[in-house]
């Protein structure tokens, strides 16, 4: 039986969906099998990043009110043989989904996945509802700064109350991502620290990701940027990755700023 | 979360004389094996040592809401009435953090052993204890207040905004005396001889 993760935040564009593609990929890559749903109806970007927009034939609502099965929606990743993905529907009417349906979906996709990974939309309306519902698990993607910080706080505490989990008087698993740590502004105090934001959250952490300019290009290619080696935040969700499949990794600090070598050299000269 | 309240005796003792301190222990630790000893007195690691080793639970200096006031607080401060006789029996003890959005109401008094984050929301009719910071907004209208804020925090009592900056750098109690919001630190300084 699977594990069913929804990558939430509150507010929007604070990563979800390039965390989702790239963790995705990153545990495909540990060799477990991982489908990445895309809950963000009407509004579709998780096929784009993982490089498959144009080869969605059949999407969820699809599978949930028509005769299509799971098979034919699925769409298997270019990238790994373990990754797959489903499709959002495009249609601007959020109330096509409904619980029992959702319900029946996520039950069989655990059957045939060790990983199941539900990328919110944002806002904590209904569709961010229906994306919590049935998670074993919850990852809580926030930027270092307060607004996104008090969004995720506000969608913690639905996730604490709405969820079936919750209602069966079990505990949702809950684990922080800061995404976007931009070194030079943390130091200068421009930005949250991570321990402060930690503190107010109070869940534990799973991975600090760096600001990288590489992930604009990796998502306009649709080649999530944990293939790439050499980009801090691609490593960063590398990490991330392996920690999810139970590996002891440790944290890295993507805090520090290092100043280039030139730079101390000018200094020693000045 | 879980949560969890009791009540538990509380034993107040004062340490002066180190010698006689722990023949009375030595006499009597039977009695307290169910209590939390509160010492008033300068921290002993000899103390602490004999205590641990009698598995009696114990603090120092814990300055528990049933206690009067210091007396060598400043006189222009009126005298507030004992808390002893503003603390009311429905008390509840609450462990939960209180997240944006959220909002607990309370009838009775409470003692939260959490955070109160910016967007979270306290109503309550009684006595109100927080022992860690409030960032979010309180509307207290029972006998006394214990808190410290951060200059994010609302924080009302008996209809009045008190004024952050009052509350910021450490645990102050707040209370109404004579139709007046009296603003007391918690634990005094230290004063030297
Ligand atoms: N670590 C990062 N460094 C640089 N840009 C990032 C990073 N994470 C996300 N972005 C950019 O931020 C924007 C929003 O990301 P997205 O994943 O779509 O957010 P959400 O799904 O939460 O709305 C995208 O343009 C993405 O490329
Ligand atoms: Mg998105």
């Amino acid at each position: 039986m699977g594990i069913v993760i929804a990558v939430i935040s509150g507010k929007g564009g604070v990563g979800k969906t390039t965390t989702t593609a790239n963790i995705g990929l990153g545990i495909a890559q540990n060799g477990k099998s991982c489908v990445v749903v895309d809950f963000d109806i009407g509004q579709r970007n998780l096929d784009m990043l993982l490089g498959l927009e144009n080869r969605v034939v059949y999407d969820m609502v699809h599978v949930m009110d028509e005769n299509i099965s799971i098979k034919q929606a699925l769409i298997k990743s270019k990238m790994s043989p373990n990754l797959s993905f489903l499709a959002a529907s495009q249609t601007k009417d959020k109330s096509v989904l409904d619980s029992a349906k959702i319900n029946k979906l996520i039950s069989s996709l655990k059957e045939d996945f060790d990983f199941v990974i539900l990328d919110a939309p944002a806002g904590i309306e209904s569709g961010y509802e229906h994306t919590i519902e049935f998670a074993d698990r919850a990852i809580i993607v926030v930027n270092p700064e307060v607004s996104s910080i008090r969004d995720s706080d506000r969608a913690i505490g639905i996730l604490d109350s709405k969820s079936q989990k919750v209602k069966n008087g079990e505990d949702v698993e809950k684990y922080l991502i800061i995404n976007r740590i931009n070194p030079q502004m943390v130091q200068s105090g421009e930005m949250l620290n991570s321990e402060d934001i930690l503190e107010i959250l109070s869940i534990p952490l799973l991975g600090k990701i760096p600001e990288d300019k590489a992930i604009i290009d990796a998502s306009n290619q649709g080649k999530p940027i944990v293939l790439n080696e050499s980009s801090s935040a691609g490593q960063a969700y590398k990490r991330v990755s392996a920690r999810l499949c139970n590996e002891k990794v440790d944290f890295v600090d993507v805090e520090t700023f290092n100043r280039g070598f030139m730079q101390k050299i000018k200094e020693i000269f000045t | 979360m879980k949560t969890r309240q009791y009540s538990i005796k509380v034993f107040e003792i004062e340490l002066v004389d180190e010698g006689k301190f722990i023949a009375f222990f030595e006499k009597n630790y039977q009695f307290f094996q169910n209590h939390l000893i509160v010492i008033n007195g300068k921290e002993n690691k000899q103390i602490k040592e004999y205590l641990n080793s009698k598995e009696l639970k114990h603090v120092f200096n814990l300055t528990l809401p049933k206690r009067v006031s210091d007396k060598s607080v400043n006189p222009p401060v009126p005298t507030p009435r004992k808390t002893t006789e503003k603390v009311q029996t429905n008390l509840k003890v609450i462990d939960k953090l209180i997240r944006s959005g959220q909002e607990l109401k309370i009838d009775g008094d409470l003692l939260l052993l959490n955070r109160v984050n910016s967007g979270g929301t306290i109503i309550i009719n009684g006595t109100l204890i927080i022992i860690q910071i409030v960032d979010g907004s309180i509307r207290c209208n029972g006998n006394f207040m214990m808190l410290q804020a951060s200059h994010k925090a609302n924080i009302v009592f008996h209809d009045v905004e008190v004024d952050n900056k009052y509350l910021q750098d450490k645990l102050k109690k707040v209370e109404l005396i004579n139709n007046e919001i009296v603003i007391t630190p918690v634990l005094k300084e230290t004063s030297w001889v």
